[in-house]
């Protein structure tokens, strides 16, 4: 392996890395906000997950095209990818948090009214504690899909690890396409372990 | 004077069923009201009005002279305690942040928490040497109802609200309990209202038992006009202390 294959494979990695934690940065300050909001809004719950579960079902190429020609959010390159990614980190993380403050104890939550907690206080001392764990599990799926989805940004300019695949798909180059791909599952491995690890941290509720 | 609790005319509508018809009742201060009825007749609801849990759909629920629906629930709540059955103790607190919370949400200073809660394990028979950094899943059923009692009266409220709190206890364990509570209740002389469906508990621990029937106030009497009360509710209620009545 030559040098500059290497810092080649470094600097995409760096670029791949970049691309999916402003994604994730974006859906988990999109998402987490958002399912709390849904938490006490019953009647959204249905329209706003169904929404989110179309989303996840569209091819991600296509999604990506799809984007190109959209105004603002569209075009080609890192915003569009960024866009994208963002929509498919959505669901995860808002469906993990809709379950993980609605899966809170009745008689806990109770409790905690009744003990004469304000809603902020019933939310950040009982609610978020006792999710976290499954909001983290949230952003693990989110992030680990995002890592392997974010390969697919090369096709429009996105940069990142997938700009080896493509090279290597187009000119049927297998040791690129493995230059692309190998560090693409470390880094999802990586991202699995470590907020597994977190999650295992957090609150043993 | 007027009556620390007084449900006056109180119906509840809940999802469609009158779950409460018409309840009139005055609590004084001191005394413990027992809600005595079958699952299903309105005594969780009735409890839950008191701590504006629940809003009356007609009628009005006074605590201290004033309308539940008048009152900043916040405050409200937070002079009133409340035990349930399956303790709703929170996780992911100690035994002592458990019992600390209505104190800390009212701003008491740290050292005046730790010195109440010790003194209120102390009370209920947890030494806090052993208990106070438990969580409450290091805790048996018993040891967790009494760490609900704790919290209960933890910010000294002039009132408690039990709902059912030994149901889900063994026998030997439940009758401990009650001991206790009776014992407490000398020692302290809280105002308490009491859900169960047990009438030996009921006669027990009860000043005066409120026999609530299908939503309806069936009888009330103390314990010992309530041996003696007419009525199909009362005598049902009464046949599960007949020895005859239990099968060999
Ligand atoms: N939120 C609710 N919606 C509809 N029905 C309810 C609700 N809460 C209680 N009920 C009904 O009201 C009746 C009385 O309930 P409850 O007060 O819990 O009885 P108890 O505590 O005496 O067992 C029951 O038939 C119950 O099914
Ligand atoms: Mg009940």
């Amino acid at each position: 392996m030559t040098l500059a294959l290497w810092n080649e494979i470094v600097e995409l990695t760096v670029e791949h890395v970049v691309l999916v934690a402003t994604s994730m940065a974006i859906a988990t300050a999109v998402a987490l906000p958002a399912g709390i909001l849904l938490t006490r809004r019953a009647p959204l719950q249905r329209w706003v997950m169904g929404f989110a579960n179309i989303m996840q079902t569209v091819p991600s190429l296509a999604l990506f095209g799809f984007l190109i020609p959209v105004p603002l959010l569209g075009g080609i390159g890192k915003h569009t990818a960024i866009v994208a990614l963002v929509l498919y980190a959505l669901l995860p993380v808002l469906r993990n948090t809709l379950a993980g403050i609605l899966g809170v104890d009745r008689a806990v939550r109770e409790s905690a009214i009744a003990m004469g907690m304000t809603g902020r206080q019933l939310l950040w001392e009982v609610e978020l504690p006792l999710a976290a764990r499954t909001i983290l599990a949230g952003v693990r799926v989110a992030t680990v899909a995002t890592i392997g989805t974010a390969t697919i940004a090369a096709a429009i300019g996105g940069g990142g690890l997938g700009v080896f695949i493509f090279q290597g798909l187009a000119s049927v180059d297998t040791a690129q396409i493995l230059a692309g791909a190998v560090p693409a599952a470390f880094l999802a491995l990586l991202a699995d372990g470590g907020l597994g690890w977190a999650e295992k941290k957090l609150s043993p509720a | 004077m007027t009556p620390l609790v007084s449900f006056r005319n109180v119906s509840c509508r809940l999802g469609g069923k009158d779950v409460l018809r018409e309840l009139s009742l005055d609590i004084e201060a001191g005394e413990t009201l027992v809600l005595l009825g079958r699952s299903g007749s309105g005594k969780t609801t009735a409890l839950k009005m008191v701590n504006a849990l629940l809003l009356p759909s007609a009628g009005e629920v006074r605590v201290e002279g004033t309308p539940t629906a008048a009152w900043d629930a916040i405050r409200l709540r937070r002079r009133i305690g409340y035990v349930i059955q399956e303790a709703g103790l929170f996780p992911h607190f100690t035994v002592e942040q458990n019992v600390g919370l209505v104190p800390r949400l009212e701003g008491w200073p740290a050292e005046k928490i730790r010195a109440r809660v010790h003194a209120l394990l102390e009370q209920v028979e947890l030494p806090p040497a052993q208990f106070a950094a438990r969580y409450p899943r290091e805790l048996s059923g018993g040891q967790r109802q009494r760490v609900g009692v704790a919290r209960a009266l933890a910010a000294d409220p002039p009132l408690l609200l039990f709902d059912e709190p030994f149901g889900a206890l063994d026998p030997v364990t439940r009758v401990e309990l009650q001991r206790q509570f009776l014992a407490l209740r000398r020692e302290i002389g809280k105002t308490a209202i009491f859900v169960t469906h047990d009438v030996r508990e009921a006669l027990l621990i009860a000043t005066r038992i409120a026999l609530l029937h299908d939503g309806r106030l069936d009888v009330l009497a103390t314990p010992a006009e309530f041996l003696r009360a007419p009525g199909e509710e009362v005598r049902a209620f009464l046949a599960c202390l007949d020895p005859q009545g239990i099968p060999a």
